[in-house]
């Protein structure tokens, strides 16, 4: 049996999608067998970052309503064997379907996919309810910006309340603004949402650039943000992450940046 | 504090016309509606005449129950007031007791001495009472005794004018919270609830006791209680001690809240920017909310409220 994650943040714009993509593309490359479920039902948008929105015949809603077998829904990726994606439907609205559809739905990819990836609308109405209903555990996506903290830390509250584990990555952190003093750091956002944290991305141009593309940062190599989006996917797996000259990433921005290495 | 609740017209069966309680906020006039005027003023005169001088010069809330009133009742009773030199600085029209009701008393601005309790009618909740069901007669708007109309001002300008605490609290312009006296207890009700944090936006907790909360309360998130709030982390958050008391305090590791509430009055946060870095206290002085440096001792005002 897999696992179901959901990819969640309450503000919109933080990066959900694109985290989702990435990770998902991470997962595969790994080796694990990964479904991502786009749930922003009306407003879908992960095939568009994953390059394979001229492949959708079905959707989301239509394996739901039994119009299709939930296989026949799922695109297989073009670069990668082992990634799929459900869209979501762009014609109905969150009410189309219920938490107990998706539960369902989500509980029979996971008897098949070792790691399912439930892309979350923004918000925490009815899309959300739906978006948590199937999931064992989350990653609640925030930016360093007191609104996305706030919404983060409603989030958090509402999965504990569902029994949903979360665990935190920091989206679009910019360590030169962070040592000027003008931009939140790591420890800040940890500091108020108190949850573990997987990883911090960095502000970087190559995850716009490839976004855009249709194409994750993560398939395209290099960038510094590709890099933590695999070691995050790597803890998501349960892998233990080496430490690169005997010193963390985080260990190394903290000292770039002056923090101690645990958070206050 | 329910000292002295008599009844005045022994050979009436029914509820009596008006019955005179002494509250720990004053005295209180519960009216009956249904009755004729001249016995509800007759029963207030007939209790006030006993003991004169005892009444002389207090604060009366005026509660009617089963109204509203037959027009000119409220003259009357002004009337009545300015003859035993009271201040009446509350009418209301009770409700149905609704204990579940107590949460969210309605913001009331008031510039008098004695702010005139009437509700905003968009405060949060409607508390458990209501503006009387007949309109104040312009004379008793002019009585320097103050029916006159509670500047009821939108919640926005009434936040901004709020004292900051941070702010010398010399300057600060007290500001009441009106409680309806239905809601209002006389004890804190045994027992303090212990709560695991962090408490995040969006959560209302909330206890008729004491609160004690081990870990953060984060911004968007409200304690409210009747008795004292201690945050064993950072209050960034609101919190609402002694809801329906007179005294109570709020102590946390760090205070750094968007908003304090003790009793009746309000303290919004400072806009600069400022770490508590030590254990403060916020507690009602003097009209105000004070904060100041925890340093292991309780001030000796607040003693009663634990």
């Amino acid at each position: 049996m897999g696992r179901a994650i959901v990819i969640t943040s309450g503000k919109g714009g933080v990066g959900k999608t694109t985290t989702t993509a990435n990770l998902g593309a991470a997962l595969a490359q790994l080796g694990h067998t990964v479904v991502l479920v786009d749930a922003d039902i009306g407003l879908r948008n992960l095939d568009v970052v994953m390059g394979l929105e001229n492949r959708i015949v079905y959707h989301v809603v239509d394996a739901i309503r039994g119009k299709c077998a939930v296989t026949k829904a799922l695109i297989k990726d073009r670069r990668m064997e082992n990634l799929w994606l459900l869209p979501a439907s762009q014609t109905d609205d969150k009410d189309a379907v219920t938490p107990e559809d998706m539960r369902s739905l989500i509980f029979e990819l996971k008897a098949t996919y070792d790691f399912v990836l439930i892309d979350c609308p923004a918000g925490i109405e009815q899309g959300f309810k739906n978006a948590i209903a199937g999931a064992d555990e989350a990653v609640v996506v925030a930016t360093p910006e007191v609104s996305s903290i706030r919404d983060a830390d409603r989030v958090v509250g509402l999965l504990a309340a569902a029994d949903v584990p979360a665990r935190l990555v920091v989206n679009r952190i910019s360590p030169h603004l962070v040592k000027k003093g003008d931009m939140l750091s790591q420890a800040d956002v940890i500091e108020i949402l108190a949850l573990e944290m997987l990883g911090a991305i960095p502000l970087d141009d190559q995850v716009i650039a490839t976004t855009n593309k249709g194409v994750p940062a993560v398939l395209e190599g290099k960038s510094v943000a590709a890099k933590e989006f695999i070691r995050i996917a790597k803890k998501l797996a349960g892998i233990e992450v080496e430490a690169r000259d005997g010193v963390g990433f985080f260990t190394r921005l903290g000292r770039a940046l002056g923090l101690s290495a645990s958070p206050a | 504090m329910e000292s002295t609740a008599a009844a005045i017209e022994p050979t009436v069966v029914e509820p009596p016309a008006a019955v005179l309680k002494g509250t720990a906020r004053g005295l209180e006039a519960i009216v009956n509606g249904t009755a004729p005027l001249d016995a509800i003023a007759g029963a207030i005169e007939k209790r006030i005449d006993e003991a004169p001088a005892f009444f002389r010069g207090s604060d009366i809330r005026i509660r009617v129950e089963d109204g509203p009133l037959a027009t000119g009742s409220l003259a009357r009773l002004e009337a009545l007031a300015v003859k035993y030199e009271l201040r009446i600085v509350e009418i209301t029209a009770a409700k149905k007791k609704e204990i579940d009701a107590i949460p969210q008393p309605s913001l009331a601005a008031g510039s008098a001495p004695s702010p005139v309790g009437d509700f905003d009618a968009e405060g949060p909740t409607q508390a458990a009472a209501k503006p009387l069901a007949f309109p104040l007669p312009a004379a008793a708007n002019a009585a320097p005794a103050k029916l006159a109309e509670a500047e009821v001002t939108e919640l926005d300008a009434l936040v901004e004018s709020l004292p900051s605490f941070d702010e010398p609290t010399q300057d600060a312009v007290p500001l009441q919270l009106a409680v309806s006296p239905e809601i209002e207890l006389q004890t804190v009700a045994p027992g303090a609830r212990l709560v695991v944090g962090p408490v995040r936006s969006g959560v209302i907790l909330e206890h008729t006791g004491h609160v004690i909360v081990f870990g953060d309360v984060n911004p968007g998130a409200e304690v409210r209680a009747e008795g004292n709030i201690i945050v064993l982390g950072r209050l960034r958050g609101t919190a609402h001690a002694g809801i329906g008391q007179d005294v109570g305090f709020i102590l946390a590791l760090q205070l750094q809240p968007q908003q304090l509430r003790i009793s009746r009055q309000v303290a919004r946060a400072a806009d600069s920017d400022s770490t508590a870095l030590q254990t403060e206290i916020a507690y009602v002085s003097g009209g105000q909310i004070v904060v100041e440096r925890y340093t292991g001792k309780l001030p000796a005002s607040l003693a009663t409220s634990i």
